[in-house]
């Protein structure tokens, strides 16, 4: 039986002056994939201005809004309705010669396929010194070595809000070894990737029911590419695999691809933003 | 814009005809030099006898005064540039030479064929890094030309632009080595600019020298924004009958400002910033004083970062929120195409005779300059131990910016960029100091001609199955004695360039 899902997501925005035009995307909606069908979208906001849909540069879905008056504060509310599948993160076969999945990663069209995912980012850069932080061992397959990592950065960072923002160098996360998940995901991603396993960052909910760390925004955590098995969810914040908990939003290179909010606003003064997130889950 | 005076003392306007003031008595000819008007024998070539001539009837002072009408009718119609990096940011003229540079049919054909080839080439190299990727899989080229280049654009993967062309607009710089041939030093597919100036010089020219202008058949240049209209209509999007195009500029303070209103004015469409337009559902719409026009191809003057806020540069206050979505949807055609600089990385350009085999299986037409990869161990080496005799060039820069030229560096200076090139090897790529040909050039300073190295920059538009290369292109005059950037953002000139019919 699919549970059923039901996500709120709430920002305000405050302006010290007026406001007199403003864009914004918000990258925020559930994935439609093979366990997350059936979403259905409410979007409103305080000024009535009209909701639009469209699909980013990666293929996600985004809502656009472009007030045409005034204004120094708006609030939106988005709800989400959807079905999700029960996930078992450990439902695959790893094959007993190890070395045939190292073989592909190897290969130049391995290389070039997931040449994306490969590339080291302003966020996913380490120093040299730093290139050597966790090393695979090839004695043990591929998707064991990235369960090692996981842990390994679960334990590494210290999850801390207000140490690190949206625009810390993964640099500063290693030498505080303190951040949030954005933190702990693009170390991760950085790590898998110097190894050559070809990682995503991906950006969504977490339905915290459970006890899961993450904070009461939005989530992140992985997608690593193991050849022979396919893209597998890591969440290194909390230590497990992506599981049924765990609600996508998009992938990408890093936050940068996934921001939720992009907001393109013409004005002078501080302003202020508030976020919140609940998720709600029922069988 | 500014309206100069030149003030020609009296006595020089006089016109006189004794021999030794004749226009060429006193060009010296350095024998190492390709001169474009002398062949080896030192004989002035065919197509130059009749201008020589002609020229020969007036004096150096008569055509003192002709330059001078010529340069204020330049500031009279604001065709201005501006120099970035200066202290005082002012207008200037891009300094126009009277003395024509005359290309024979058959030179022409291979700049031409040349041209069409590298732009032909270029396309299908952008449609396949952007989709199957073979060129690289099947190792013609290093993976690393596109994960490392600043300009590949992930958001381009598996997009079809309307028509399949990427590079609608290529800039081609050709240059004559003093072996008589022709090279290609860059090929310019982003935005390249200077067109205008062709139609400008064209115009000037015949203005102030129709009786000479007349003695040849040369092809006209004045039909370029015709054919730059029919070629961008040919790539409307699906669906759309008659395509409104617009120019979009990122503003008048742009160098090239006055291009992009010219193109606009004589293609007889609307220029526009980003803040005339908007997109709604997906589609792109021009703010009209009737309400919103729907807009369906947009030759862009924007770099692809500047495009649109919500999915590129979030500062860009140039572009338009949601633009690349309209783009991506199929609604709106962009040319050039978001992501073609990938190819005009100069990385790129040295593999440029094996993507010519590789699509077209053809011999390139134009050569290319040999290029040695700072990113290369072995020939970051050579480099550093030879950079006396190279030009060491950035990979990602235009308008000349960041050229260092081995033979007129300091030691100091040499040593400065060693360690530069050393920090940053992938940033740079060096090759042989090519001797660009020269041309007599009326110099101010001397009031008389002199031998300046000039290089040639050919326009080339693709369309949906057809092409168009500008039978002109802007010939560029380095004018600092002895300086081999022509660049008009180093302080270029420029001439009229002549292609004859026969």
């Amino acid at each position: 039986m699919p549970r059923e899902f039901e996500i709120t997501y709430n920002a305000e925005n405050v302006y010290d002056d007026w406001v007199h035009d403003a864009h914004w995307q918000f990258l925020i909606i559930p994935v439609e994939n093979e366990s997350q069908y059936e979403v259905e979208i409410e979007f409103e906001n305080s000024l009535f201005a009209h909701t639009e849909e469209s699909i980013n540069g990666f293929g996600f879905k985004t809502l656009r809004i472009h007030p045409k008056k005034k204004f120094k504060k708006i609030t939106f509310e988005a709800k989400f309705k959807f079905k999700k599948e029960e996930v078992d993160p450990y439902n695959f076969y790893i094959n007993p010669d190890i070395s045939i999945a190292y073989n592909e990663m190897q290969s130049l069209d391995f290389k070039i396929t997931h040449e994306r995912y490969l590339k080291f980012t302003s966020f996913t850069t380490l120093d040299s010194e730093q290139k050597g932080l966790f090393k695979f061992n090839n004695s043990i397959s591929i998707f064991d070595n990235l369960e090692a990592l996981n842990h390994w950065v679960f334990e590494y960072i210290k999850f801390t809000t207000g140490v690190t923002e949206v625009g810390t160098p993964l640099k500063d996360v290693i030498f505080e070894k303190k951040g949030v998940c954005q933190d702990f995901a693009h170390l991760f991603a950085a790590l898998a990737r110097i190894n050559g396993v070809p990682t995503r960052y991906v950006s969504g909910y977490l339905d915290q029911e459970s006890g899961y760390m993450g904070d009461s925004q939005m989530h992140a955590w992985v997608e690593a590419f193991v050849p022979g098995i396919g893209w597998k969810g890591f969440d290194p914040t909390n230590n497990i695999l992506a599981n049924t908990n765990h609600i996508k939003v998009c992938h990408g290179k890093d936050y940068n691809d996934c921001a939720p909010l992009k907001g393109i606003i013409h004005s002078h003064g501080k302003h202020k933003t508030v976020h919140s997130v609940s998720v709600e889950s029922q069988q | 814009m500014f309206i100069a005076f030149y003030h020609v003392p009296f006595n020089k306007r006089i016109s006189m005809t004794n021999i030794e003031n004749q226009i060429f008595s006193s060009y010296q000819r350095n024998p190492e030099l390709y001169d474009e008007i002398y062949d080896k024998n030192g004989k002035i070539k065919e197509v130059y006898q009749k201008l020589f001539k002609l020229y020969g009837e007036h004096s150096i002072i008569d055509y003192v005064s002709l330059n001078n009408k010529a340069k204020s009718s330049f500031f009279n119609q604001g065709i201005t540039f501006q120099v970035y990096g200066d202290n005082n940011v002012q207008e200037k003229i891009f300094p126009f030479d009277l003395f024509p540079r005359i290309i024979d049919p058959v030179d022409w054909d291979i700049i031409e064929r040349g041209s069409i080839q590298r732009s032909k080439a270029l396309n299908l190299f952008l449609w396949d890094i952007y989709h199957d990727k073979k060129i690289l899989k099947d190792k013609v080229v290093p993976i690393d030309l596109i994960t490392s280049s600043a300009n590949y654009l992930d958001q381009m993967n598996g997009v079809n632009p309307p028509g399949g062309i990427y590079n609608h607009i290529s800039g081609t710089d050709v240059i004559k080595h003093k072996d008589g041939k022709y090279y290609v030093l860059e090929d310019n597919i982003r935005c390249p600019s200077g067109v205008s100036y062709v139609i400008c010089n064209r115009t000037a020219l015949k203005k102030a020298l129709f009786g000479v202008f007349n003695h040849y058949q040369t092809h006209t240049v004045t039909n370029y924004a015709e054919n730059l209209l029919e070629l961008l209509e040919s790539v409307k999007p699906k669906g759309v009958d008659i395509p409104n195009v617009v120019v979009i500029t990122p503003g008048m303070y742009n160098s090239a400002f006055y291009e992009h209103s010219y193109l606009a004015k004589t293609m007889g469409v609307e220029l526009v910033e980003g803040r005339d337009l908007f997109v709604e559902n997906d589609f792109v719409y021009m703010k009209t004083i009737k309400g919103p026009e729907r807009v369906d191809v947009i030759y862009r003057r924007i770099d692809d970062q500047f495009i649109d806020p919500l999915e590129f540069n979030p500062d860009s206050v140039l572009g338009v929120p949601g633009l690349f979505a309209a783009y991506k949807k199929g609604n709106v055609t962009l040319a050039n195409a978001p992501g073609t600089g990938v190819a005009d990385d100069k990385a790129v350009y040295t593999y440029m005779p094996k993507i010519i085999k590789y699509y077209l299986d053809e011999e390139p037409i134009l050569n290319n300059v040999h290029t040695y990869h700072c990113s290369r161990p072995d020939e970051l080496q050579y480099v550093l131990d030879h950079i006396h005799e190279l030009v060491i060039k950035p990979v990602d820069e235009a308008g000349g910016y960041g050229i260092s030229i081995g033979n007129k560096l300091t030691k100091a200076e040499i040593e400065k960029v060693k360690a530069e090139v050393k920090a940053n090897p992938r940033k740079y790529v060096a090759q042989p100091i090519m001797s660009l040909s020269v041309h007599p050039t009326y110099i101010d300073d001397t009031e008389s001609f002199e031998q300046r190295h000039v290089d040639l920059r050919t326009f080339t538009v693709l369309g949906k199955d057809k092409e168009f290369v500008l039978k002109g292109g802007l010939t560029r005059v380095a004018l600092k004695r002895g300086n081999l950037i022509v660049n008009s953002s180093q302080g270029g000139g420029s001439k009229d360039t002549w292609v004859l019919k026969k």
